[in-house]
């Protein structure tokens, strides 16, 4: 009987130190990322790029960061306030933490941080975002004081992205502009060495303050402008994770033993701009006529199959604001309706229009389809491609009647709306202007709790929808592809890869 | 012999000089603010106008042509927009990559073309022939990005013989190094390998029937040795003229193939550049660049004196 309990006890003793053994993390070894494009600049507060921030996860700690719901969680700030009326953030700091040149983390250096953003003569590109600062006060060693010129609700979610990114004070003094050739963050990876167009090497940074992080010893991310060698590099298994996939991949991935697919709603938006200030869109009801003559459904499927999702907003799945019916209903493609909208716009047999395009075979395809769907109410479509810097400059000069171009999408609802469709905003292409639409936009931006601004936003949309400056079209999923040897990696929607807790088996 | 090659040394100041002035001007009209690209999505009104103070932007484009040739005499080509990084610095860092696919793409394209377009020129019309033709007309026709995917594919997925891509320095991994040089070689190598060999063909028949090979003839030489040793180095003129271009060429950098084998040279460099809007890089590139051409050229010259002594390159004394 002792020997049966005995060998029981050992028995599961075994099984569980088994279990746990391949459950728990190892330490060790160089995880290869692939990315979509080369980063430029490591300096978070001068970055421009989307795809720094994929390295910036890594080696830059944050005030606050995200996690897979979207919602703000503890970073460098283990706890704060809001108070007067949402005008004041007080965080509570993380105590122990050390940039990777061994200046500590403090107060002290999230004022400089601040007053290195908002200092013009420095010209952080980090300056739009945070221009609302109007004092950075130092309580004490772990507590600071941010005062806002008004309440703004994205304040939090900025802070997740790189205008919270915490730079050493000692490093960013001594190199100022050069800060980007030797960037030194709180991270739990420090900067090895950037080759251009070739690689990133972080290493573990061992004086991290989280200890379950940074299992990984070396992160090594290679830029691949060409998706086919991208997803054959991961394939040959010369890297563990790859960023975006196109479209027709994704079939052939989800069913490849060698590799995982993750998918997720993204953050963006996929659509048509539309210059409200230039014949022929200038006449809303013809707007309206070619939004009646467009099936969503129809481009989601042909075009990109199940990889985007088809949608009518700024506010994709996951997003708080995403289920306000002016955002999620989908519109019913309706010709009468096109018909109708044509005569009363004075063009019942329809009129010309050119529709310009990035190069690139999706952007193409969508312009083609939507093209063969509008004719039948005789819209004909001009497809132009354009190269992207040209478009951007004829966006800026008002030069284009309609074009298909994006967002890439943000976690706060605020930022996927707001520069596009508030009079002047620097993103703001169709030159839309409407001041209900502008004084709903700043309430949304004050407006504290969810349910207030939930409803600012629905009639926000309630307007856009008839307004039509824009028409959203589709949403694209986020994919991550990975190798066997990746172990524990969270999928978040901002498509970011955070590696800090991930490990390789061999 | 010294006094050629100072004069030829000279004369690239001038080729660069205008060379910059074209480049300069035409970048310059390309539409598209380089500060709005460059901020792309992050932009605001506020960042625009800091970053076109920074770039110069509001200085007339002759002015900026004149600072920046300024510092050009002084070795100073400035630092790129995208990166802040000094453009001198970059392109140093690249032409060793660049250098060394431009080489061992040769060294395929040549292994393949020199012994093939002798043999289809010498055994005209028999099987070696149509063969040559046949792999020249394959090697020309082959589009580079399907190749390299096609091999990438095969070589690289299904059997794991070869790294599919990437890039390390010789002197870091060797061994690696010429395994990861392997395919981008034989996609540039078999594209410049059929102009070399039709070349190398056709000029090798045409000399093979002067008076000179068929003199060696009578006097009972070999056929090999009238073939390689007499009659291929008159052969050869014209195609080290199309072997020094294609070397000039691929100098300037292979973009298709550098993109799917993700090198780091300066074909992609210069595109990214370009779409970038990074004005210094794209300066510094096509400076390279020119220079490359000058001093192939000059080196191809300096080829046909030793291939055939009856170019000189001087004048003698009367």
């Amino acid at each position: 009987m002792k020997r049966a309990v005995l060998f029981g006890i050992i028995a599961v003793l075994i099984v569980t130190s088994v279990t746990f053994a391949g459950a728990a993390p190892r330490r060790g070894g160089t995880l290869r990322v692939g990315l979509n494009a080369d980063p430029p600049n490591m300096d978070p507060h001068q970055s421009t790029a989307a795809v720094d921030r994929q390295v910036f996860q890594n080696l830059f700690d944050k005030l606050v960061d995200l996690n897979q719901d979207l919602e703000i969680v503890p970073m460098l700030a283990t706890s704060w306030t809001i108070s007067d009326g949402g005008r004041t953030y007080t965080f509570r700091l993380r105590p122990n933490v050390v940039f990777h040149d061994g200046t500590a983390f403090n107060a002290e250096a999230v004022k400089y941080n601040f007053e290195r953003m908002l200092d013009r003569s420095f010209g952080s590109n980090r300056f739009g975002e945070v221009n609302l600062v109007t004092g950075v006060t130092v309580v004490d060693d772990l507590t600071v004081r941010i005062a806002l010129e008004k309440a703004y609700s994205p304040f939090l979610a900025v802070l997740s992205d790189r205008a919270g990114m915490m730079v050493s004070p000692t490093a960013a003094r001594r190199l100022g502009r050069d800060f980007a050739r030797e960037p030194v963050g709180a991270g739990p990876y420090k900067f090895v060495e950037k080759r251009p167009q070739e690689r990133i090497v972080l290493e573990r940074f061992d004086r991290h303050w989280d200890r379950t992080a940074g299992n990984v010893e070396r992160i090594i991310y290679r830029p691949f402008t060409d998706e086919n060698a991208r997803l054959a590099n991961l394939r040959a298994d010369e890297l563990d994770i790859i960023d975006q996939l196109p479209a027709r991949d994704v079939p052939a991935v989800r069913t490849d033993a060698k590799t995982r697919l993750l998918e997720r709603s993204g953050l963006g938006w996929q659509g048509m701009w539309i210059n409200v200030t230039a014949a022929p869109l200038n006449n809303k009801a013809l707007r309206q006529a070619l939004n009646a003559a467009i099936d969503r459904r129809t481009i989601a499927r042909v075009v990109f199959g199940e990889t985007v999702t088809p949608g009518n907003g700024p506010f994709p799945p996951g997003m708080f604001t995403h289920n306000i019916p002016a955002n999620s209903r989908l519109p019913e493609r309706n010709l009468d309706l096109a018909r109708q909208k044509l005569r009363e716009g004075g063009q019942p047999n329809g009129f010309a229009l050119t529709l310009k395009v990035t190069p690139g075979r999706e952007p193409q395809q969508v312009a083609q389809v939507i093209q063969s769907m509008v004719t039948e109410v005789g819209i004909r479509v001009n497809i132009e491609i354009v190269e992207f810097g040209t478009l951007l400059a004829q966006h800026d000069a008002g030069r284009f009647e309609a074009s298909l171009l994006g967002w890439s999408g943000r976690p706060d609802p605020d930022a996927n709306i707001y520069g596009f469709f508030v009079t002047g905003g620097a993103l703001n292409n169709s030159k839309y202007s409407n001041s209900r639409v502008d004084t709903l936009l700043d309430a949304a931006r004050i407006l504290t709790t969810a349910e207030q601004r939930r409803r600012a936003y629905t009639e926000i949309m309630t307007i856009l929808n008839d307004d039509l400056p824009y028409l959203f079209l589709y949403w694209p999923k986020e994919y991550k592809t990975l190798g066997p040897k990746l172990q524990g990696f969270v999928h978040v929607p901002d498509g970011m890869m955070r590696l800090r807790h991930v490990w390789l088996n061999p | 012999m010294s006094r050629f090659l100072a004069r030829r040394l000279l004369l690239t100041l001038p080729v660069l000089f205008f060379v910059s002035l074209i480049v300069f001007s035409l970048i310059s009209l390309i539409p598209g603010d380089p500060a709005r690209v460059f901020l792309g999505e992050e932009v605001t009104t506020e960042a625009l106008e800091v970053l076109r103070k920074q770039l110069g932007l509001d200085r007339p484009v002759h002015i900026r042509y004149l600072y920046w040739l300024g510092r050009v005499v002084r070795g100073d080509l400035g630092k790129s927009v995208r990166d802040g990084r000094p453009v001198l610095d970059t392109l140093l860092q690249k032409l060793p990559t660049t250098m060394e696919l431009a080489v061992t793409s040769l060294i395929v394209a040549w292994a393949i073309a020199i012994p093939g377009g002798l043999l289809a020129a010498w055994k005209r019309r028999s099987a070696w022939d149509y063969a040559a033709t046949t792999v020249s007309l394959a090697g020309i026709s082959i589009p580079n990005f399907w190749l390299g995917i096609m091999l990438i594919y095969l070589l690289a997925v299904n059997q794991r013989l070869l790294p599919p891509s990437g890039y390390v320095e010789p002197w870091v991994d060797l061994g690696r190094n010429l395994r990861l040089m392997v395919m981008p070689s034989i996609v540039l190598g078999s594209a410049l390998a059929a102009l070399v060999m039709r070349l190398l063909r056709s000029s090798l028949i045409e000399v093979l029937g002067t008076d000179y090979v068929r003199t060696a003839h009578a006097k009972g030489l070999n056929d090999r040795v009238v073939v390689v040793k007499h009659a291929m180095k008159n052969a050869m003129i014209p195609v080290v003229t199309i072997m020094g271009l294609q070397l000039s060429g691929l100098l300037g950098g292979a973009v298709i193939t550098e993109t799917i084998f993700a090198i780091p040279g300066f074909g992609r460099l210069a595109v990214d550049s370009i779409l970038t809007r990074d004005y210094p890089m794209v300066q510094g590139v096509v400076l390279f660049a020119a220079l490359a051409v000058v001093l192939t050229n000059l080196f191809v010259d300096m080829v046909y004196a030793f291939l055939d002594p009856r170019i000189r390159l001087e004048e003698r004394p009367a």
